[in-house]
């Protein structure tokens, strides 16, 4: 008796984990939510007990409050590259000294309120510390979250300092992860401008896909099973993750390494749970072998209800960074190195 | 009937120190009453501040409302609407850690300085650029 309620207790708590995103709020339609913040486009921030009345007030449920909180944030506040370099350098160039760090946190911390405040511009703690500012004047409960996050253009395997901020917030009595400064949208990867681009999936997402690129320093904040949690090494081997997987993927299954040795004639294996079907045609990879880059279709792909995998046989000795891409959506990067 | 004449003082005297004692305490009453209504509605000034001094445009809300005021170029503020004890104010400004007054009776100026928010700065940009692999230069 004692081990069939033990057994149900864990499956409800897996399930709990399982459910913390998106999919729970099926029944609620967040256009107005969505159409309120669009209406308050261009609002500024000198007074955010009111800006928080006037976004949420409308609304009925918490779920739609912090929607319009959340979308207004990624809808009117720019991502600022240069204080994003500059803070960056300093951090790292100050590491080893915890005095010199705190001074420049301190110093650092006045000029980006300051800039957020007179120009909307910020960087992740920005996003992060207005969205949980509005939500406490909504008496939502919502948290910040500091941590490590993974892309494609940071030193990904030495990451020492925590570099990245998001978001949990409270619905319903159960914890939701949200990233407002990915999704507010990217900067040009050639002229480095911020365009606003706001990308769904990082709203109340699969904490086993958020788990790819995101690292919190606070483990209660991973919402997954102890069992689930990647160690740090593990973490920083984990194949890049792009703004798009979250756009097109409810997992990334496999591999879950980003690099890979093989022989030639050897194949690797891909697996994905996709969030809407896909036609086995709009599915490609992406090879850059350090001479030419090229797009082909997978030596095998298998779509079943919105299960995908595919299969690439390798022939040639060489080293390839790969590419997923879906609708010609990038979605993650892997390197395999193909020698006898 | 000497008698009498005494009785009849004596209930003069306690009819008196009776309408005396009800006057007086009417009186009080009344008084008290009105201290009362000073005290329940009034209007509430202040000064705000950070570690700098005097706070321009920080945010004064009355809890659970939208009526509000924001503090001048010299920090200083008056609230729109008359408070009562009970009520509480909420102060705020992008960057310090927000903080409630509750009205008292004896609260008709309020003096706050606003303390940062001591939350670290860090920020990783996300991008669309491919992953490229740094390869050694044959």
């Amino acid at each position: 008796m004692q081990k069939t309620f033990l057994l149900l207790s864990l499956l409800f708590l897996g399930l709990c984990g399982i459910n913390a995103q998106i999919s729970d709020f099926n029944h609620v339609n967040f256009k107005k939510a969505d159409s309120i913040a669009l209406s308050l486009k261009g609002e500024d921030l000198t007074n955010l007990p009111e800006l928080s009345f006037k976004l949420t007030n409308d609304l009925n449920t918490n779920a739609e409050k912090f929607r319009a909180i959340y979308r207004w944030v990624c809808d009117n506040i720019a991502n600022d590259y240069s204080l994003y370099l500059k803070n960056d350098r300093q951090r790292q160039r100050f590491k080893d000294d915890s005095l010199k760090l705190d001074v420049w946190n301190t110093k650092f911390r006045i000029k980006l309120f300051s800039r957020l405040l007179k120009k909307k511009r910020t960087i992740c703690t920005g996003y992060a510390y207005l969205v949980k500012t509005l939500a406490d004047f909504a008496n939502l409960e919502c948290e910040i979250v500091q941590g490590f996050g993974r892309v494609s253009t940071t030193n990904i395997e030495t990451l020492d300092l925590p570099n990245h901020s998001w978001n949990v917030v409270n619905l319903n009595g159960k914890w939701y992860l949200c990233d407002p400064t990915w999704a507010s949208g990217i900067p040009n990867p050639k002229t480095n401008k911020f365009s606003f681009h706001y990308n769904d999936g990082f709203f109340l997402a699969n904490p086993k896909l958020f788990a790819v690129n995101h690292f919190p320093v606070d483990k209660r904040w991973w919402l997954l099973d102890d069992n689930e949690i990647p160690s740090f090494d593990t973490f920083l081997k984990a194949p890049v993750l792009y703004g798009n997987a979250y756009k097109n993927l409810e997992l990334h299954n496999a591999p879950q390494q980003m690099h890979h040795t093989i022989k030639p004639y050897e194949k690797v294996i891909f697996k994905y749970q996709l969030k809407d079907h896909t036609n086995a045609k709009d599915v490609k990879l992406g090879f850059d072998n350090g001479f030419n880059t090229w797009q082909d279709q997978p030596t095998s792909i298998s779509i079943k209800d919105k299960s995908l995998e595919l299969e690439h046989q390798f022939n040639q000795t060489g080293f390839y960074d790969v590419h997923l891409y879906i609708d010609d959506d990038l979605i993650s990067t892997y390197t395999v190195d193909v020698k006898k | 009937m000497k008698t009498q004449t005494v009785t009849q003082n004596k209930t003069l005297k306690t009819f008196g120190f009776a309408l005396v004692l009800m006057m007086t305490l009417f009186t009080f009453n009344t008084a008290f009453s009105q201290t009362t209504e000073v005290t329940q509605e009034r209007t509430i000034k202040g000064l705000v501040s950070n570690e700098d001094g005097p706070l321009p445009g920080a945010n004064i809300t009355l809890d659970g409302t939208r009526v509000g005021a924001v503090t001048d170029d010299e920090g200083k503020f008056t609230f729109p609407k008359k408070l009562k004890t009970g009520d509480v104010l909420v102060f705020s400004y992008l960057g310090y850690e927000t903080q409630k007054v509750t009205i008292t009776d004896k609260t008709s100026f309020i003096t706050l300085e606003l303390t940062p928010d001591m939350v670290e700065m860090i920020g990783a940009i996300d991008t669309n650029k491919p992953y490229k692999s740094k390869r050694k230069k044959n």
